[in-house]
């Protein structure tokens, strides 16, 4: 399935160097990399008032949060569903998933913005407050193992690694460990 | 439209004329390496095939031909005739006057086929290898005939899966469009619109049409299942099957397929006695089992009958009471068929209790699970000592389902018909508290009533089915709905129409969520959510014996 990217709502909020708008094809951007490293493509948003990164790749889509449809009697995180382009996917408020304290600042006219996210088995929609942005890294700087993340039981690390640019710090998510067992099977009772 | 026997007898020529290559195939084949024995019986199966489905459809020609060809190769196989040449060129010369056969099936002017050479048959199955007697001389079959490709494919049910999943999305956007263009008012598009309208209609319908298959492909696999069953326990059952014409989704039929084998396994095993105790009850000794299948509005009904012993009500009442299911009071007074709908509740498998006398109740949940899980309804009537029956009700297509749109809370839902009774309108003055709940005389009948706001928004822990003060409104919508011969009520904020949806089954990770049966897009592009009546029947007892056990 080729990667679709919304384009033309995707403009750089985040002052960082190596910040360029989520609307262009993350494999260009990444060849193009000054240094024979490897990249690695994230789009990055706010949660909370951390900025949190997902890898390019588990990302299929960015759109302006269509209408969602609440669904009665499901966990708190799931907003509901939404019809994107005929498919009809959930979406997860992470904010509510990692019990994390919403910003009290609503976004400006109220537009948030949904990341498709399609992970091994499902896909899902999450919301998020700001245009997301599109950001390259060298793996060197994504540190795999902080201290802190070795405290956590291992079906619990949905937190694949920190890594810091220009003295911002960004967590970057693994989205296939977004939905633990344990939630899905509470969706289903 | 055609009818059906025209249909049949397409499929029949489409076959036999792929069996009629395949044979050629494999003679050419055989008569280079005749010691294959492999072919041989590839040729043998292909033979015996086209000879029963001639026989059945009534070509006897084409059947008489085959059955020689198959008792020449039967010998040939044996050993009892040898491959010779003289031999396949009669066989070679029977081949092709099956082809012929099959390709004048319409061709009145067809005359009778050339008699020497039926006799040339005749004598290499009759004299085996008797070569003394002179094969006849045969005028050639003009080799130079057209050459036709077979008029039938074969397409696995996953390519026509996803067509009818994608001819479900262009329903929604044809829905859409045809809404867009009202408002508009502009007459070109009103034209198109309307047009887009009818076609993407026929092409829904023959797509399903196409997915259809006969009820008698399930059937007629159970007289020999029938036989070996009663023949293990040792009873005499006689099976009588019809409606095998009667056509349903593939997949439908494919998911109820076990269920049936349960129901039917079961009749016999519990249902049907031994004949020396059916002797004693005054019955012929051998019982009598009847599966039939027809047509109901726009469903599939199937109906399994057997006149056994039947199903003892008040083992069931005590079995309810002794699951703690209902208090002895409320048992006394429940109807029989509520009482028996507690025979589809899981782990009512009551093995001990009512096997024993009346030989119920095994498993019966899982298959009232297959049956749900396709929209579908079953109910059980039982009478003691006189037998059973388990009315399967099918929706005829997966897809496309008739159903009732309504909003609650700014939501919008769906039910499908095949789970709702009646619709009716009522004031609140006519609602009863009672135990905590409401209740409605619909009818002289006394059905619970449930707000589903109540049911499905307010907080689990400050649930209140009994408050009338939260109903918005003087006169209620109640739609009623019914699930394992029970019924409920269920007070909509407003009501819609009836419309066919195109349901969507909920992708992971909301697909285990099972008090939504999918969801389908209504023309305006808004998600409606489908309710699953099953679920939020067993979702509401639940909730109540929470409040109840408070």
């Amino acid at each position: 399935m080729p990667t679709k990217k919304d384009k033309g709502q995707a403009t750089p909020a985040l002052p960082a160097d190596e910040l360029t708008p989520a609307t262009t094809n993350g494999k260009e951007e990444a060849d193009k990399g000054k240094v024979n490293e490897p990249l690695l493509h994230l789009i990055v948003f706010k949660l909370g008032a951390e900025y949190y990164g997902i890898k390019i790749e588990q990302v299929k889509e960015v759109t302006v949060t269509p209408a969602i449809t609440r669904m009665p009697r499901t966990p708190d995180f799931v907003k509901g569903v939404a019809n994107i382009r005929g498919d009809i996917i959930a979406i997860m408020d992470l904010e509510e998933r990692f019990r994390i304290r919403p910003e009290p600042a609503e976004s400006e006219n109220g537009v948030t913005y949904t990341l498709v996210i399609e992970a091994k088995e499902y896909s899902i929609g999450v919301v998020v407050r700001e245009v997301p942005q599109s950001l390259n890294l060298t793996v060197s700087k994504l540190d795999k193992t902080p201290s802190f993340l070795q405290d956590i039981a291992v079906q619990e690390n949905y937190i694949e690694g920190i890594a810091k640019v220009d003295n911002r710090l960004i967590i970057v998510l693994d989205m296939y460990k977004i939905l633990s067992g344990d939630e899905i099977r509470q969706l289903s009772s | 439209m055609k009818s059906r026997e025209q249909e049949y007898k397409e499929i029949f020529i489409a076959e036999a004329l792929e069996y009629f290559d395949a044979l050629n195939r494999h003679i050419s084949d055989l008569e280079k390496r005749p010691q294959d024995d492999q072919l041989l019986a590839e040729i043998f199966r292909l033979l015996h095939n086209l000879k029963a489905n001639a026989k059945a459809i009534g070509y006897l020609r084409i059947s008489d031909v085959s059955h020689k060809l198959e008792t020449a190769f039967s010998l040939i196989r044996n050993r009892e005739l040898q491959f010779s040449d003289e031999v396949v060129t009669v066989l070679f010369e029977g081949v092709d006057l099956l082809g012929e056969l099959i390709h004048n099936i319409d061709n009145e002017n067809y005359g009778e086929p050339d008699p020497v050479l039926l006799r040339n048959l005749d004598i290499i199955v009759d004299n085996l290898s008797d070569s003394t007697i002179e094969l006849a001389k045969v005028r050639r079959y003009n080799t130079s005939k057209n050459l036709s490709l077979s008029e039938l494919v074969y397409i696995q049910i996953k390519k026509l899966d996803h067509l009818l999943n994608l001819v479900g999305e262009l329903v929604i956007d044809r829905d859409r469009i045809v809404s867009i263009s009202r408002e508009l008012e502009n007459d070109e598009l009103k034209v198109v619109s309307s047009h887009l309208n009818r076609i993407t209609e026929d092409l829904q319908y023959s797509i399903m049409d196409a997915r259809l298959v006969s009820i008698g492909s399930l059937f007629n696999k159970f007289p020999r299942i029938v036989r070996d069953i009663a023949t293990a326990e040792k009873k005499e059952v006689d099976l009588t099957l019809a409606g095998h014409d009667i056509q349903i989704d593939r997949n439908i039929l494919q998911i109820i397929t076990d269920s049936l084998l349960h129901l039917v396994r079961n009749a016999i095993t519990h249902g049907i006695e031994k004949p020396e105790q059916r002797i004693k009850k005054g019955k012929p000794a051998t019982g009598k089992l009847s599966l039939v299948a027809r047509n109901d509005r726009e469903n599939v009904q199937i109906q399994l009958t057997d006149d056994g012993r039947g199903i003892d009500l008040s083992q069931v009442r005590k079995a309810i009471v002794d699951r703690n299911l209902l208090s002895n009071a409320a048992v006394e007074h429940l109807p029989d068929t509520e009482a028996l709908s507690y025979l589809f509740e899981p782990g009512f498998s009551l093995a001990k209790e009512v096997t024993e006398f009346s030989g119920r109740g095994v498993g019966l949940d899982v298959v009232k699970n297959a049956v749900d899980s396709i929209g579908g309804r079953i109910r059980v009537d039982s009478k003691k000592g006189v037998g059973t029956t388990f009315t399967l009700q099918l929706p005829t297509s997966i897809a496309v389902k008739g159903a009732l749109l309504f909003e609650v809370d700014e939501i919008f839902y769906a039910i499908p018909l095949i789970h709702t009774e009646q619709v009716v309108a009522m004031e609140v003055s006519e609602l009863h508290e009672v135990g905590g709940v409401l209740v409605a005389d619909v009818l002289g009948e006394t059905i619970t009533v449930v707000y589903l706001h109540e049911l499905l928004n307010v907080k689990e822990q400050e649930i209140n089915f009994g408050d009338k003060t939260k109903l918005k409104g003087l006169v209620q919508n109640i739609i009623i709905v019914s699930y394992n011969n029970r019924k409920l009520g269920l007070i909509v904020d407003k009501l819609y129409r009836q419309q066919d949806i195109v349901v969507k089954p909920l992708n992971k990770p909301l697909d285990t969520i099972d008090l939504y049966g999918g969801v389908t897009l209504l023309g305006s592009g808004s998600v409606c959510l489908v309710l699953d009546v099953p679920a939020i029947t067993r979702y509401f007892i639940s909730k109540r014996q929470t409040i109840a056990a408070e």
